[in-house]
């Protein structure tokens, strides 16, 4: 026994100097530590001043969510009464989102207002990320640009919180970047912030109109947003603020900056960054931007003989033909808007196809119904991405603003003369171009009402009388398919009454959308807004 | 006594002791002491007829005895005829021959069933199979399924309970799905770790031909040694090695195989297509005219599919030095044009002993060249030409008038035959692995063993798409060429020292190590188009002019990660009887955060030899009783690197001032706390062997729980800047049941019949996706997709539900106009066309309950025959090829079933929905592997030692009421049981082989 521990023993030493021995050699072959060589982590970046603009235009950069899949284009039109998006035969009921949208059932989980949720918060982030990185001295900027930085930076937080205010109203505001779970704040006071901070930065932003600040908050751009959002004050706040929206209006007007648009049709170019209308435009670029991909939703594969393209698009939304009856004859913008009739090959001139104005029923359409949105250029060559730049407030909706507020506020001679002037570009005889103060007072002149198959109308529905329902008309036959619709509709009260084309009324609660159960999955300081379950 | 212990050196296999002057003393000494004794002669062989070298032939009660030679021949005198040989081998039964008059012998030896004295390889070592206390499988490459199979893990497939391995795609280039033990990760995967020859590998590192076994070791107190790589199991691969003393043999094993698609799906051909325009119908889209020709463009798109291997293995050695060298060719054909793959692969393996055989060595290099056509980018078979042959319009011609490929403008639709025609790729893979290692004995209680491994692969890729192809008829590419590549290296090393020591009834041992392993990948890609010729391929990428115009794209990456760890593992076994094992790891990677780099992995496992105690004694019929019980904890790595660290973006560009430029942006959330996920797992086993094991087999028992499993976690951006973050959350939980069972129902001279049994169960279980830092207000999150343009998700993980549920609408009538009736979670019925997210509900689950499998092997005379049959018991699948396809509303060409009267009442007239009309049970019962044999008679050969021919069929009958090509579908990830609608489809495959030794 003695002897075997004595074994044992002698055994264990020899292990132990051995391992001894062992650990210090392993000992420098613990190191655990990450080389990166492929990417920047926040902890090795230090910032040039090049990369300023970098991190600013991260802020932008989501901004071209509107133009893109099921984005802000999406959600503004497809829930309004001009674009549909029915079954046709490739598909397009994609788990009913676009019905959905159509009939106003949209839950938590539809896919349009959650897009929007998260892409503006992500420029809002992203803004406050920067103007954190200016305060906290880790971005080498000099104290002028520090001011004009966090001036425009806030300016367009102001402007993506002005999209929230419209589409979710209660959302909440987060004013420094941090690592608080946000607090939800009320419609009211998210109103009352966009205000505030527009108001307080305005003075520090550039009046500058060129190159150099084409895409990116100016003065005007503020001032744009703001006369849009006191226009909306009445929805948004309880309370209508018509005299500060023509006040913020005449602002841009006075600075003569920008100017009407000889023609229609070149606000919509492919190359249209030198318009005079753009006080604030979204651009996109088939290399460098390629997120304008609402035409590939629109125009149906053969357009792609049409207009020489190197894609074959998809072929889904159309136009309500109701929104076509309502076209007054010479009006150009009928024609400078939708692709109609038959569709000619580019190379050889024959006919493709014939679109017709019928569509039967949102549950089925063949290829050809339904006319197409066609306002924005498809150049010769184009692919799944367009190069036009997004009109996103253009100098027109400046003078509609006012010519609104006017008509609201008894200047109906007024506004008539603003509506005449923007019209006048779109007709041939400038007779058919005026109307009357009286006129723009008058009842819309939509047949409101569901439609049969055969394309008569099954169910009137509210036929009551739409205020200023002339004006809304305006509206629609100049912005039509420029994601407009939802809020104007609102506006003017006809989103949560009317019925159109396969749609009837939900309620007033359809004014706001729900919240994405994602959202108030990971924050629970988040209720639902009201009439939606969570 | 000092010749029977010399003797049972050799039969150990692992301390090659005998030098070959000791083979001529003991010869000489034994010539001379028995002069007056009869002399007999004879061979000693396996029943493959192979020669046993080293086989001790004894005089039964004597000292008197030989080892055979190289030839397994030998001589020895015997001092009577009444005297009994007893000649045996490790790994072979025992033989008894009375001597008689009869002075040669052939002497076959029968493999051991018992195989308690067999060595089972555990990690970082080997273990006796008596003295294994966890959940431990080994199969030998006789019972290997035959034929042409994927990898190396097709090799055990239904030879393993509670292993599941399946082969859902019949794409050659692809290999097998693997699950052990259900789900135990959300993220990590479910992929075991794979060692080959003790470094970590994958399944096709050597070629199947070249392993003589493969163990698996099951349950968490097996694996904890492997720590963070463990809980999806570990399969240890060992090669076919070579023998010191052994004589220099070449063998060949080869065959040629046909392969079939198992099953096609019947869409309206072109005669059925024009019966349906006769009878009125009115298509849009694909079928909207008839275009005059017959086209079978399945047909046009496929073949049978002949693939060839062979592998040729040298092996030899002396008493200092013995080598192994293999070579493996592989030509695989897929059933689909351009299909296919061609493999080399090179082993040689020297081993060296010296200074008394303290001092062992082996030197060992694999290397592999792999080539194959891609046609997707960079990517094998592109399934998206499967679908478009199956949806074509069966009147469409291949060419147009002109001689071009026939296009039309459709959505998603494009000429099958075009794409695979003007579509040329290759992707060029090469591995080579560097072993180096050394063992020294201190003595005969203490090794010290290191090892070296440096291995590395490469691949080079070429890809180019013609002018001719759809994508610039239709798109504008005007050839589009992509070129890539990537490299991967590695170093892997470890040190361990091992202690034996017995003594009385007491044998301990103990290993102690240190394991160190750092990878390096990085890569370069590069697409260009616009060329002004076809006539370059991708092989002048620079003269695209897409360059030029900002449509090129390229990418590079290098990324870094490193695996340390130090382990230790203590054995102790008293009398044969009570047995018990612990071991510890305490692993670090270089992927978590900066305060969890570091985890501890303990095991611990005890076993009871029942059979040994003394009042088993009067239980003859008893041969081994062994309960076993055991606790271990694993872990999984992060799936991928950097994921603790705030990652930033040079991302989309920014137009500033007239020029774009690139914006900043995070990529990742910064994740400190990201940690090991940790698996504890229970086991509970009982091993048997019963009348002469003509009855054995085992069962077990375990309870797997992960806790902080990962998940890419939503967070509330703000204030978090991205929208996910990777963190350790959720909690899963499996058990279940494994059984092997194994029956000797005849056993004889020429007729015997093996039998195996395996069956094993799990149920898994979400317990919680919560914890303190990460809280859902709801307790799930949906999985999966259908694609457009049905798009919805398909399963749902929810706290306290298995994995797997298939989440929609539950279909259970029609309406007279064709309208799917839905029953809502409340029991009312409504039209489809009114129904919402928020009607959906559970419709069944992709994961089995249950496998099971029945292997049997029969031989008679020199005939032999392998039956294997596997099955799935209790899962559902969703057959997503009658859910896009057997409705003929939609644009494309539809099946057969399109038109038939769903639930007997009315023909489908409804867009594309995921119903539960679609969601249909799998359980299968498939006859999976037949193998007919024979091997040549001794007598019959000349030249060879062996020769035997065989006849394989894989995948040859499946009965299953599953209305889709194959029941085994995907089970991998957490949207199981989705059977695509563009899978490569499973395939047939018939094979004829021969294998033999000179």
């Amino acid at each position: 026994m003695k002897n075997i521990l004595n074994k044992i023993t002698s055994a264990l030493w020899k292990l132990f100097s051995f391992a001894l021995v062992l650990s210090i050699v392993l000992a420098s072959c613990t190191n655990l530590e990450e080389e990166v060589y492929s990417e920047v982590t926040e902890d090795s970046f230090v910032p040039a001043e090049s990369d300023i603009v970098a991190v600013m235009a991260s802020s932008y950069t989501p901004l071209r969510f509107i133009m893109g899949w099921q984005g802000w284009f999406d959600l503004q039109e497809e829930s309004a009464d001009i674009i549909v998006t029915p079954t046709r035969p490739n598909g397009w009921d994609d788990g009913g989102t676009y019905k959905r949208m159509h009939f106003h059932k949209w839950d938590n989980l539809q896919w349009q207002p959650t897009n929007t949720w998260v892409t503006c918060f992500n420029g809002i982030n992203s803004a406050n990320r920067v103007i954190l990185q200016i305060e906290s001295g880790a971005l080498p900027v000099s104290e002028e640009q520090a001011v004009s930085i966090t001036a425009e930076m806030r300016a367009l937080r102001a402007l993506y919180y002005s999209m929230l205010l419209d589409t979710h109203g209660n959302v909440p505001i987060i004013s420094s970047y941090g690592d608080e779970l946000p607090v939800q704040n009320t419609r009211k006071e998210v109103y009352d912030f966009v205000v505030s901070e527009l108001n307080t930065v305005i003075p520090d932003l550039t009046e500058t109109v060129d190159m150099s600040t084409y895409g990116r908050m100016t003065k005007w751009a503020a001032y744009h947003v703001l006369a849009k959002v006191y226009l909306n004050a009445e929805v948004y706040a309880g309370e209508a603020q018509w005299e500060k929206a023509i006040a913020a209006s005449d602002m841009i007007i006075q600075s003569g900056a920008f100017s009407l648009s000889p023609t229609y049709t070149e606000i919509f170019d492919a190359q249209n960054e030198d318009n005079p209308e753009m006080v604030f435009a979204v651009p996109y670029d088939q290399i460098y931007a390629p997120e304008f991909g609402e035409h590939m939703k629109m125009l149906l594969p053969d357009h792609r003989s049409v207009f020489n393209m190197e894609a074959q698009p998809w072929g889904g939304s159309s136009c309500n033909p109701q929104f076509i009856d309502t076209y007054q004859t010479g009006d150009n913008r009928l024609e400078d808007t939708w692709l109609m009739g038959d569709q000619i090959n580019a190379i050889d001139g024959s006919v493709v196809m014939t679109l017709v104005k019928e569509m039967p029923s949102i549950y089925n359409c063949t290829f050809t119904q339904g006319y197409r949105l066609g306002k924005y250029e498809i150049e010769s060559g184009a692919t799944g991405s367009l190069n036009n730049d997004f009109p996103f407030l253009r100098y027109t909706e400046v003078l509609m603003i006012k010519a609104e507020s006017l008509l609201r506020t008894g200047r109906a001679a007024e506004a008539a003369n603003i509506v005449t002037e923007v019209r006048s570009r779109s007709f041939d005889n400038p007779a058919d171009a005026e109307v009357t103060g009286a006129e723009l007072q008058d009842d819309t002149t939509w047949q409101y009402g569901t439609l049969a198959e055969d394309g008569s109308i099954d169910q009137a529905g509210d036929q009551s009388f739409v205020q200023y329902g002339r004006f809304l008309d305006e509206l629609g036959w100049e912005f039509a398919g420029e994601a407009h619709r939802r809020t104007d509709l609102i506006r003017f009260g006809v989103f949560q009454t009317k019925n159109w084309y396969n749609h009837t009324p939900q309620g007033d609660h359809t004014i706001l959308f729900p919240i994405g159960l994602e959202q108030l999955n990971t924050n629970s300081n988040l209720d639902q807004n009201p009439g939606y379950v969570k | 006594m000092k010749q029977t212990n010399s003797f049972k050196d050799i039969g150990s296999g692992e301390y090659y002791t005998l030098y070959k002057w000791l083979f001529l003393v003991v010869f000489l000494l034994m010539s001379f002491t028995s002069m007056a004794q009869t002399g007999i002669q004879g061979t000693v062989s396996d029943p493959d007829g192979i020669p046993i070298a080293g086989a001790s032939v004894i005089v039964k009660n004597t000292s008197n005895g030989v080892v055979t030679d190289f030839d397994g021949k030998f001589q020895l005198d015997v001092p009577s005829t009444n005297a009994v040989l007893t000649v045996s081998y490790i790994g072979f039964e025992t033989q008894e021959i009375p001597v008689g008059t009869q002075t040669n012998f052939n002497v076959v030896l029968k493999e051991d069933l018992q195989e308690l004295d067999e060595v089972v390889v555990i990690g970082y070592g080997t273990q006796k199979r008596a003295d294994v206390t966890s959940a431990v499988s080994t199969v030998k490459a006789e019972d290997f399924v035959k034929g042409n199979v994927k990898d190396a893990a097709q090799l055990i497939q239904g030879k393993v309970a509670g292993l599941t391995i399946s082969a859902p795609s019949g794409d050659p280039t692809e290999g097998t799905q693997i699950k052990l033990r259900g789900v135990s990760s959300l993220t990590g995967g479910t992929s075991p770790l794979v060692l080959v020859d003790g470094v970590p590998a994958s399944l096709s590192t050597v070629a199947p031909e070249d392993i003589e076994t493969i163990d698996v070791l099951k349950d968490g107190s097996a694996t904890a040694i492997y720590g963070t790589r463990g809980t999806n199991g570990v399969i240890i691969i060992t090669t076919k090695k070579g023998n010191y003393n052994e004589r220099p043999t070449i063998e060949y094993s080869g065959y040629s195989s046909l392969s079939t698609i198992s099953e096609k799906m019947d869409f309206l051909d072109a005669d059925q297509l024009r019966e349906k325009y006769a009878e009125g119908y009115e298509f849009v889209g694909a079928n909207l005219q008839d275009f005059g020709h017959s086209t079978d463009w399945l047909d046009e798109i496929t073949r049978d599919a002949i693939s060839q291997v062979h592998n040729l293995i040298f092996r030899g050695g002396n008493d200092a030095t013995n080598i192994t060298a293999s070579i493996n060719y592989r030509d695989l054909e897929g059933i689909f044009l351009k299909s296919e793959t061609e493999k080399y692969t090179g082993r040689v393996s020297v081993n060296h002993a010296m200074f008394d055989n303290k001092l062992k060595t082996n030197i060992a290099v694999i290397a592999s060249e792999q080539v194959f056509n891609t046609l997707g980018d960079g990517t094998s078979f592109d399934p998206y030409i499967y679908r478009q042959a199956i949806i074509r319009n069966p009147t469409e011609p291949l060419y147009d008038s002109n001689g071009n490929w026939f296009e039309r403008d459709v959505y998603f639709y494009d000429n099958p035959v075009g794409y695979i025609q003007e579509t040329i790729g290759e992707n060029r893979y090469r591995n080579l692995r560097f072993d180096f290692s050394m063992s020294y004995d201190f003595n005969d209680d203490l090794t010290i063993k290191g090892l070296y491994t440096r291995k590395g692969n490469s691949n080079i890729r070429g890809f180019y798409r013609t002018k001719k192809h759809v994508s610039t008829v239709k798109y504008g590419q005007d050839g589009f060429a992509s070129r890539g590549t990537d490299d991967y290296r590695g170093n892997y090393g470890q040190i361990t020292l091992d202690y034996d020591k017995k003594f009385g009834k007491h044998s301990i041992s103990a290993m102690a190590g240190y394991n160190y392993e750092d990878n390096v990948n990085e890569g370069f890609w590069a697409t260009n188009r616009r060329f002004p010729t076809d006539g370059f391929d991708y092989n002048n990428i620079g003269s695209g002019q897409g360059l030029q115009l900002g449509e090129a794209g390229m990418s590079s990456y290098k990324n870094s990660d490193k695996l340390i760890a130090f382990f230790g593992r203590v054995t102790y076994n008293f009398d044969d009887r009570y047995l018990l094992l612990a071991s510890l790891r305490h692993e670090g990677s270089s992927r978590f955060g900066k305060d969890n780099k570091w985890g501890s992995f303990p095991g611990i496992s005890a076993g009871w030899r029942i059979d040994q105690e003394d009042f088993m004694e009067n239980a003859t019929w008893v041969d081994n009783l062994k309960l076993r019980a055991g606790y271990g904890v694993t872990g999984i790595n992060a799936g991928s690197n950097y994921q603790s660290l705030s990652g930033l973006t040079y991302g989309d560009y920014f137009l500033n001032n007239g020029n774009w430029i690139r914006e900043l942006v995070p990529s990742r959330n910064a994740n400190p706390n990201l940690a090991w996920e940790k698996k504890k797992e229970v086991n509970v086993g009982l091993d048997f062997g019963l009348l002469n094991n003509r009855i054995s087999g085992s069962v077990d028992y375990y309870q797997r729980t992960t806790d902080g499993a990962l998940f890419n976690y939503s967070v509330p951006t703000p204030p978090y800047f991205y929208p996910t973050i990777s963190a350790n959350v959720a909690e899963l939980k499996n058990s279940g049941l494994e059984i092997l069972f194994t029956v000797v129902p005849f056993e004889g001279e020429n007729f015997n019949w093996t039998s195996n049994m395996t069956y094993s169960t799990n149920s898994n279980e979400v317990v919680s996706l919560s914890n303190d830092q990460f809280q859902l207000t709801n307790d799930f999150f949906y999985q999966g997709y259908t694609g457009e343009p049905i798009q919805i998700e398909t399963h749902r993980v929810k706290e306290g539900e298995p994995i797997g549920n298939f989440y929609g609408l539950k279909s259970v009538d029609i309406s007279d106009d064709g309208v799917f009736m839905i029953e809502t979670p409340d029991g009312e019925i409504i039209p489809a066309t009114e129904s919402s997210a928020d009607d959906r509900q559970v419709l069944g689950n992709g994961l089995p309950k249950a496998y099971f499998s029945w292997n049997n092997s029969v031989s008679y005379k020199n005939w032999d025959l392998n039956v294997n049959l596997r099955g799935a018991l209790d899962y559902q699948i969703l057959n997503f090829s009658r859910m896009f396809y057997e409705n003929p509303t939609v644009s494309y060409n539809v099946l057969d079933t399109a038109f038939d009267k769903v639930y007997g009442k009315a023909v489908l007239n409804d867009v594309q929905r995921y119903v539960s009309h679609y969601v249909e049970d799998g359980d299968f019962l498939k006859i999976d592997n037949v193998t007919l044999g024979y091997t040549l008679p001794k007598d019959a050969l000349k030249f060879t030692n062996s020769f035997r021919i065989y006849l394989s069929g894989l995948n040859l009958a499946t009965f299953t009421k599953y209305k889709g090509i194959d029941p085994e579908v995907n089970r991998n990830g957490l949207s199981p049981g989705n059977d695509e609608r563009d899978k490569y489809p499973s395939t047939r495959t018939f094979t004829l082989g021969i294998n033999f030794t000179l």
